[in-house]
């Protein structure tokens, strides 16, 4: 069993090694993830919205251990991670980072998001720093 | 030992290794997981794989104790003169997936086979992991050559 405490640097592998492979290998397993994710998260955003969406990321904080400033207005909901957990473990292990490490979260986040209606603004700020930010909104129809 | 890590889990991570497995032995073979799940075992355990060539077994069980017991895993590690025998009579990983409604993939242990083999190789130990039931395992490392 590789403890789930180790995912992450399991992941980081996974990463290096798709990232050889080119021609979107990497692009393509964020929505293989984001499809698995839709499990957890899909249904909650799409009947409570940013209500939902704040109430898996405060189960996140929590459980993954992460600074995390969740600010839920009623038009958006702004998530300033001031520092994640999941990088920081990537970069504290013996195999090295993967320097496209951070791209998974929007990569299987912005889909999810998508599918469930909504806008998502990432900022990644810098992947070798564990802070990002991201302001969700709901799509606006015009129809 | 390397990592020891506090704080709470997240479990569900068993969840996106199970998909994980999944979908690179399907897109990218098996050869793909081995690439992988040696370069954990090797590279992100460095330190276990360095002392098991030194004939050190200390970190790998301190390691299995650890973290077994930080996910409630229903376990022993028995130790004789001969072989560390690490018995999982509840694999807390199994029990997650089955705690989500995953199916664990036919290739889920996969995940441990492989890292045991990558941390034994070049070492003066070998591994033999035995799946023994839904959710159990054997994994007994011992010294080559001793029966």
């Amino acid at each position: 069993m590789i403890p789930s405490d180790h995912f992450v640097r399991f992941y980081n592998e996974v990463f290096k090694f798709l990232d050889k492979q080119g021609d979107g290998a990497l692009e393509n397993y964020y929505l293989e993830i984001s499809r698995h994710q839709e499990l957890h998260c899909l249904e909650l955003f799409k009947t409570k919205g940013l209500q939902g969406m704040y109430d898996y990321w405060e189960h996140i904080r929590i459980e993954e251990n992460c600074d995390l400033t969740l600010n839920l207005q009623p038009d958006c909901l702004v998530l300033t991670m001031n520092k994640c957990p999941s990088l920081t473990k990537a970069m504290d292990n013996d195999a090295g980072l993967c320097l496209k490490y951070c791209d998974h979260c929007p990569g299987w986040v912005v889909p999810l998001l998508k599918n469930a209606g909504y806008d998502c603004q990432y900022d990644i700020i810098d992947r070798q720093l564990p802070r990002c930010r991201m302001k969700i909104t709901r799509v606006i129809s015009w129809t | 030992m390397r990592y020891r890590e506090t704080g709470e889990l997240h479990l569900d991570f068993h969840g996106a290794t199970n998909t994980t497995i999944s979908y690179i032995a399907k897109n990218f073979g098996e050869k793909a997981l081995h690439e992988i799940l040696f370069a954990v075992g090797q590279k992100v355990y460095k330190s276990i794989h360095e002392k098991l060539k030194q004939g050190d077994a200390s970190e790998l069980i301190e390691h299995w104790q650890y973290f077994f017991t930080r996910e409630k895993g229903v376990f022993k590690i028995k130790e004789t003169p001969d072989a560390i025998v690490l018995e999982v009579a509840e694999c807390p990983a199994v029990r997650q997936l089955l705690k989500l409604g995953l199916t664990p993939s036919p290739i889920f242990c996969t995940q441990t086979i492989l890292v045991n083999e990558a941390l034994c190789e070049g070492t003066p130990f070998e591994f033999k992991t035995e799946v023994t039931g839904y959710g159990k395992c054997r994994q007994t490392i011992a010294k080559r050559g001793i029966k």
